[in-house]
């Protein structure tokens, strides 16, 4: 095990860059053990690791299967940790984002992915999951009180289901009160514009960055 | 526009032997498109082979491209093994359920009997009927999904890929009966006389790496070309996305034509590949032929001629994937009557050039 805090936030970095699930279970119960503050183990290590790992991905090192094994390595450590927050740390109000596949479509991945990267980097996540109709994507914001709508398609058939929700959002007069971010296969820049989107990403990496431009916060 | 002078079939053979031709073959790829062509829903094809031929005869007589495609989606041989697909009334189908969900399930898989199980017998009698109808006339191809993809259809593209790197045994059991059904399905579509077309989707490296490709996705795909080989026909293997550092991959199947989404580049394919295998491309399916002017729709084909033309295995003018099913016919008559006015030899006049840019 990890002689001082500081190897221990290393060594569960390394887990999740190395998709070494059991060495992140082990680690992240050790820190418990310790009394390792959660949030700056959560930070420092999980965080961290799924950054390294976002990295590899930008450089083509690694490919979704693999991002997607990290992944299961950062949320099972999250899953020990989290329940050790501190009240303050816990409830704390963070950038909030609506994220789901609209309409007509099933295909995931991409949206997976967002969802990951964007609950890495400390935003709360709603993920209303796959072939979300217009209308929810709405309503949830609104009960959610959520920040950002972000919303994924693969198909170039349910392209116009993203400007169904921009639409039900004017509509309702709720337009200035969302900023609605767009991606996935099929999407441009200039299609983001055309339906009055708030930003485009055209990877994982890029919508954290998008995301944090929208929350103010330094990338 | 002036009129071809060559059938689809004439033209493939004369440019296939390096003779003079009237044109570049042209491909904008029509799979649901079709149906408006014919003024039905894209629902109305399923069960129906007689509407499918139809339309896409229509729809190739309507254009006149060089190769016509029976195709409605990708899910078609993964639903025939048990994937539940779900049909909205006038759209293209997707994939609702997987057939399984574990890796203990794999075995009660079976491959598709092509002539009994779902939409499998309705494509192929869709193929007999365009053959019959203009098969003289222009090559007719039925989709074939590749091993790789369809095995993400059965049991989950997200568990698929987990398996690759913590079980890839059972990816590798799942993809061979995956084989074994694109054998029976290939079988009878090259029995219909059409030619089986490859897709293989998943293989793109915007979702797995080019060594997991070797591993799990082009094995499969060889051996699929070299049973079409057999029976005679060329292959043309689609994968869509990034796919820039597999080509020389995709070459070593043996497939005679790559076609290259517009998320790669042509003129790269050209200089890494081109003296290997024909190079079928990559005009923007959304950007540009759904959302695009046809002034912007002919400016793509030139800029696709100006990077490829001089390929040595050949160029077919195409659309980087199957097109929306709303892409304006203006646009698809863009892209042919651009191919037309270039000619063969290919010449684009400079002023035209200028014209269209400003």
């Amino acid at each position: 095990m990890p002689a001082n805090e500081t190897e221990l936030f290393q060594a569960l970095s390394d887990a999740v860059v190395g998709m070494d699930e059991d060495r992140a279970r082990e680690l992240a119960n050790e820190a418990v053990e310790r009394g390792i503050d959660a949030y700056t183990t959560i930070e420092r290590g999980l965080v961290d690791g799924m950054g390294r790992a976002g990295e590899l991905f930008e450089s083509e090192e690694y490919f979704i299967p693999e991002l997607l094994l990290c992944s299961d390595a950062m949320y099972i450590g999250l899953d020990i940790l989290r329940p050790h927050l501190k009240v303050e740390d816990a409830n704390q109000r963070r950038f909030k984002v609506v994220i789901g596949v609209v309409e007509g479509d099933t295909h995931d991945i991409g949206k997976n992915l967002v969802r990951i990267m964007l609950e890495a980097s400390g935003f709360d996540v709603i993920d209303l999951g796959r072939d979300i109709p217009a209308q929810r994507f709405v309503d949830t914001a609104i009960s959610e009180n959520a920040d950002v709508i972000a919303l994924s398609t693969l198909m170039t058939t349910t392209m116009d289901a993203m400007a169904e929700v921009v639409d039900k959002l004017d509509a309702a007069n709720l337009r200035e009160r969302f900023k609605v971010i767009v991606g996935g296969g099929p999407i441009s820049p200039a299609f983001a514009k055309r339906i009055h989107a708030d930003g485009y990403a055209n990877s994982a990496p890029n919508a954290v960055k998008l995301v944090k431009q929208l929350a103010g916060v330094p990338a | 526009m002036s009129h071809d002078l060559m059938t689809p079939v004439q033209r493939f053979a004369a440019y296939g032997r390096g003779e003079a031709i009237d044109r570049l073959p042209c491909v904008p790829i029509v799979g649901n498109t079709a149906a408006r062509i014919v003024g039905a829903k894209v629902s109305d094809f399923r069960g129906d082979g007689k509407l499918i031929a139809d339309a896409q005869v229509a729809a190739y007589q309507r254009f006149g491209y060089d190769v016509i495609r029976i195709f409605t989606d990708l899910y078609t041989q993964a639903e025939a093994m048990g994937a539940r697909v779900h049909y909205p009334d006038d759209e293209t189908a997707y994939l609702a359920a997987p057939a399984i969900d574990s890796v203990e399930q794999i075995a009660t898989l079976e491959p598709a009997d092509p002539h009994k199980d779902g939409n499998l017998p309705v494509h192929l009698e869709a193929m007999s009927r365009a053959v019959d109808a203009v098969g003289k006339e222009v090559v007719v191809t039925g989709a074939l999904t590749g091993p790789f993809t369809t095995a993400s259809f059965l049991i989950g593209t997200e568990t698929l890929v987990r398996l690759m790197l913590k079980n890839p045994a059972a990816v590798h059991q799942l993809c061979e009966i995956a084989l074994q059904g694109a054998f029976d399905y290939a079988k009878a579509i090259l029995d219909t006389g059409s030619t089986p077309s490859l897709t293989d989707a998943m293989c793109s490296t915007t979702v797995i790496s080019p060594r997991q490709f070797r591993e799990f996705g082009q094995p499969y795909l060889t051996r699929l070309v070299e049973f079409i080989h057999g029976h005679g026909r060329s292959v043309t293997l689609h994968i869509c996305g990034k796919t820039r550092s597999i080509w020389e991959q995709m070459c070593e199947t043996g497939a005679d034509c790559l076609s290259i989404d517009n998320a790669a580049d042509l003129g790269e394919a050209k200089a890494m590949v081109g003296h290997r295998v024909r190079l079928m491309g990559n005009v923007s399916p959304s950007e540009t032929m759904l959302d695009g002017t046809p002034s912007q729709v002919r400016e793509a084909v030139r800029e696709c001629v100006r990077k490829a033309h001089d390929n040595p295995k050949g160029l077919i003018i195409a659309s980087g994937c199957s097109l929306p099913v709303e892409t304006p016919f203006a646009n698809i008559d863009a892209m042919l009557d651009a191919v037309r006015e270039i000619g063969w030899p290919v010449h684009i006049e400079h002023e035209m050039e200028t014209a269209w840019k400003a």
